[in-house]
């Protein structure tokens, strides 16, 4: 049976054989993978990219302080970005779902569509989630649109949901049951800062302060944008879509705000897409984010 | 036309190869599909047999049967001069008919004199021979292909060509053989695809008519109807002894599209998730994992599930196991929900519908909970509808319903009773959405009904005030799905409320800043529209309709025996000669300005007048009794008595005499026996059986 971190390194060397770059987590706080530079970015305009990575995501609506077994404050996504996407980009992922051992034949998969939508970073795409067994393992994404800019050429996304992925493999009722090596179990490693985040954004958390700190990251991103720095302006997008997260899981933002915040999140990101396109346009820059 | 009609014989199969198509997107895209190759090949003069249609998720196709082997051929004439400029005196042709001739190709002698509306011309015949069916093929299919329209198209290759899913192979054998054609950079072959892990990823057909079998040999039954037999055969087979499978006909539709060579497997859960009520089962196993749920001939649910794989079979069930674990996970999430709902009452929540939004100018739920109270008081004083009203929005703060939607109001009633409410409260929130279509059942209770006419009745008013009107294909808060519902509630429940009344009673809820003086009337009008369209469906004939219509609905009810009254009179001998009268009669009052006041005996002159008053007098109270029973069909056959006095009044009295006081009291006359008619309907709309 395969480890958490076996299956995680298992799909790492499958897309670095691929011709993948592995690049690394983003260090800024995301709710998820495509929210990574290396998605976000690298989607638009018309250079070639092929990556793949870990993206812990945070959730903090899906905190359940450790005791759910199936939702978490933090999960892990495995993502996989192939600009342009290949003809056969189907068959080369289900190539990686046997590398992990799955023996498909024996198995129910399917494609049902999903159309997958970021409004607050202007992106939708076209596609479906993976289901194994009635399990949704991976959510298979054209992207369409990133910060409100028609992507050509087409990117294929590919979000492996890793907790879940090891829970088809270990055949355990909870993710917290899972070996993350063959010594701990994924609660061991996990179950204290699942607690501490999940009390922090439903009880803790300063509501104040984090509308302070929203107002803050937005004026910050804006000034970076003025000084021709669109990655740090992108970080500062992140922080404000990261308080938002926050500021909802307790419960802190009434209908008209949500509406307001979101737009404001989201005008960024279209500022933030349209400049990067723009400088690069100008720059000729050959690959460099 | 042709000389020669050849032999049809000829097969075409087509084949497009795709990733999975949407399920509920693949019956009408194929339905398209072979619609537009029947119009082009109508269009191109080609006959053909059937047309058979085929699908997967990964594929569309159709194989055309009896084909000709080419157009047939057409007759042209190609016009030259005029006949006088043709020939000279002498009829010899001159020199402008001998360059026409030349240029055609054609001897002078040969050439024809041909009548046309301009005057004779001189010309010849040219057969135009058919194309090939090859040829008129690579011609339809990229326009059948690209006739397609897809509810969300996508871009995948650099091409601004759009569809549903990338397309991936393409096959194309006219008997056999390939078909030269490219569409969107793929290549015609010979070649299908298997099921992607039973089956060959690459099949070459070399016979038409083995493209079926050689893919249910390779796992994909390409023939919609064999999937769904299947399916039914094996959901009796595996369903476990004396119980059935709860009715879904959409969720069947979908499991046929969804899966390349369905089978079915019962999996089970563990009973104690039978405390967790029978709709949260349901919608768990359906929405999310598309299971059907297993019920006993009480219909009550059991703790069993049917799922739909998408392979041959599970020896090992290994793969039931996996459903099983996920459904469990499911409904753990759910029990979680369940329990953790039910810690604040539905009264706290209230307030949580402060930061709901109904709409943005329309404002919060909570908002909206205030309007539909003070017109729920407005219609009954029952407390319990009040109670109702206040909390029917208050699932929509709750876990479940942010899980599953399809439960809004359900959970709230079934919250209610676990707080234990009494059954008009709990009842009347859980029902309040019902009918979501006009095939749903209304809410079962008195109060319900009330509470769905006032939350629909709220949003299609609301909406109005702020311009969102429903037009053409467009209607994004299905603003006619609510009204119908509340027009067949009200006719479910015989309710006589008055539209306008109704809808007056929503409006005066918009406070004055969003409201636009049309829309009451704006509202009625499309109410209107809304009971058209459901008479109609109930078989209503139109000029029926027209009439009943003509005059004030005051309830929906009413209109509607008003209506069925009129339909059943409608051919009797006497009603109508009588509608005939009638149509005399109110071209005369359109025409003429009337003083209304009584009618004045002294100024009856002739006896037919004086019969006719004298009718009209001892029929009026029996009349205005049965209007007032609400027996149409007895008044109706009273009026239609009236037949042959008011013949004779025709015959011999002349209404629009000189003398200004008689002629005023005869209109008067006239127009109070209208008023009997006008009050169930405007009868000149009847169209009589000799007028078509």
């Amino acid at each position: 049976m395969k480890t958490f971190q076996e299956i995680t390194h298992t799909l790492l060397e499958y897309w670095m054989n691929y011709g993948c770059i592995i690049q690394q987590p983003y260090d800024v706080e995301v709710g998820a993978g495509t929210m990574h530079p290396e998605t976000f970015f690298r989607v638009l305009g018309s250079q070639p990219y092929k990556v793949a990575y870990v993206q812990p995501s945070r959730r903090p609506t899906d905190g359940r302080y450790g005791e759910n077994p199936n939702r978490v404050y933090r999960h892990y996504q495995l993502q996989v970005i192939l600009k342009p996407s290949p003809d056969d980009v189907q068959d080369i992922y289900l190539e990686s779902l046997r590398k992990l051992g799955i023996p498909l034949e024996q198995h129910d998969l399917r494609f049902e569509e999903d159309n997958w939508e970021a409004p607050t970073l202007g992106a939708w795409g076209i596609g479906w989630q993976v289901l194994l067994d009635g399990m949704e393992i991976t959510q298979f994404t054209y992207f369409q649109q990133t910060g409100g800019l028609d992507l050509m050429p087409i990117s294929a996304e590919l979000t492996y949901g890793l907790e879940r992925i090891a829970t088809f493999l270990a055949d355990k009722e909870s993710v917290f049951d899972l070996p993350w090596n063959r010594e701990l179990t994924y609660g061991q490693v996990k179950k204290r800062e699942e607690f501490e985040f999940s009390k922090y954004s439903f009880e803790v958390a300063d509501t104040g302060l984090l509308f302070e700190l929203f107002d803050l990251y937005e004026k910050e991103s804006l000034r970076c944008l003025e000084e021709d720095c669109v990655l740090p302006a992108y970080d500062y997008c992140l922080k404000c879509s990261h308080t938002f997260n926050l500021l909802d899981s307790r419960g802190a933002i009434s209908v008209t705000q949500r509406v307001g915040i979101i737009g404001r999140v989201r005008s960024l990101s279209l500022k933030i897409a349209k400049q990067y396109v723009q400088k690069r346009e100008e720059k000729e820059e050959q690959i460099s984010v | 036309m042709s000389k020669s009609e050849k032999k049809k014989k000829n097969k075409f199969l087509f084949e497009l190869g795709l990733e999975e198509i949407p399920a509920d997107m693949i019956s009408p895209a194929l339905e398209q599909m072979c619609q537009s190759v029947e119009k082009r090949l109508k269009e191109a003069c080609i006959d053909h047999g059937s047309i058979r249609p085929f699908a997967s998720p990964r594929r569309l196709a159709f194989l055309v049967e009896d084909l000709p082997d080419q157009q047939p051929e057409r007759e042209e004439v190609v016009l030259g001069p005029s006949q006088s400029v043709a020939y000279d005196e002498q009829k010899k042709p001159t020199r402008a008919v001998e360059g026409f001739a030349r240029k055609g190709g054609v001897a002078v002698a040969d050439l024809e004199v041909v009548e046309t509306p301009k005057g004779n011309y001189v010309g010849y015949r040219k057969i135009i021979p058919g194309k090939s069916l090859s040829e008129v093929l690579q011609e339809v299919l990229p326009q059948v292909l690209t006739s397609i329209s897809w509810p969300k198209n996508m871009y995948w290759r650099e091409s601004r060509f759009r569809f549903i899913r990338p397309l991936r192979w393409c096959l194309a054998l006219l008997n056999n053989e390939v078909l030269p054609f490219e569409f969107e950079g793929l290549k015609a072959g010979n070649t299908t695809r298997g099921h992607r892990f039973l089956g060959e990823p690459e099949i070459q057909v070399l016979q038409v008519d083995d493209y079926l079998d050689q893919l249910r040999q390779n796992y994909v039954l390409a023939d919609i109807e064999e999937r769904r037999a299947k399916i039914a055969a094996e959901i009796e087979e595996v369903t476990p002894k004396g119980l059935h499978i709860s009715s879904d006909p959409h969720l069947l539709e979908t499991v046929v599209h969804l899966n390349e060579y369905p089978t079915l497997i019962c999996g089970s859960f563990s009973e104690e998730f039978l405390k967790l009520p029978q709709e949260v089962l349901t919608t768990v196993m359906r929405h999310h994992q598309k299971y059907f749920s297993v019920v006993n001939e009480e219909e009550e649910i059991q703790a069993y599930f049917l799922t739909v794989m998408n392979t041959s079979g599970d020896p090992e069930g290994k793969i039931r196991k996996g459903h099983e674990k996920v459904l469990r996970a499911r409904l753990e999430d759910s029990a979680f929900f369940w329990k953790a709902d039910r810690k604040r009452g539905l009264e706290e929540r209230v307030e949580d519908l402060d930061l709901i939004l109904f709409q943005e100018k329309l404002g919060t739920y909570r908002a909206k909970t205030e309007r539909l109270r003070t017109f729920c008081t407005g219609l009954s004083e029952d407390p319990h509808l009040d109670k109702a009203a206040l909390l029917c929005k208050t699932d929509l703060g709750s876990d479940m319903v942010r899980e599953f939607a399809g439960l809004q109001g359900v959970m709230g009633g079934l919250y209610a009773r676990e707080e234990g409410y009494p059954e008009e409260v709990w009842k009347a929130i859980y029902e309040h959405y019902q009918p979501v279509s006009l095939e749903d059942a209304s809410p079962s209770t008195r109060l319900g009904a009330l509470l769905s006419i006032a939350d629909k009745l709220d949003t299609v008013v609301g909406c109005f005030a702020i311009d969102i009107v429903p037009t053409g294909s467009s209607d994004p808060f299905a603003l006619r799905r609510q009204a119908q519902g509340l027009v067949k509630v009200l006719l479910d429940h015989q309710m006589d409320y008055s539209l306008s009344h109704l809808v007056e009673l929503a409006e005066k809820n918009f406070p004055a800043e969003t409201k636009d003086k049309e829309v009451s009337e704006q509202v009625l009008n499309f109410l209107k529209g809304r009971v058209r369209y459901i008479f109609q469906e109930k078989g209503i004939p139109y000029d029926v309709l027209n009439a009943v219509l003509a005059v004030e609905i005051h309830g929906v009810y009413d209109a509607y025996q008003r209506a069925q009254s009129l339909s059943g009179i409608r051919k009797d001998k006497d009603f109508e000669a009588l509608a005939m009268a009638y149509k005399r009669t109110k071209n005369i009052l359109s025409k003429q300005s009337i003083e209304l006041s009584a009618v004045s005996q002294e100024n009856l002159i002739d006896p037919e007048e004086r019969a006719l008053f004298r009718a009209y007098s001892e029929l009026k109270p029996k009349v205005d009794n049965n209007l007032e029973k609400g027996d149409y069909v007895a008044a109706l056959k009273q009026i239609a008595g009236l037949r042959k006095t008011v013949d004779q009044f025709f015959d011999k009295v002349l209404v629009m005499t000189e003398e200004e006081n008689l002629r005023q009291n005869r209109l008067r006359l006239l127009h109070d026996i209208s008023q009997l008619f006008l009050k169930i309907a405007d009868i000149s709309e009847i169209v009589q059986e000799n007028q078509g």
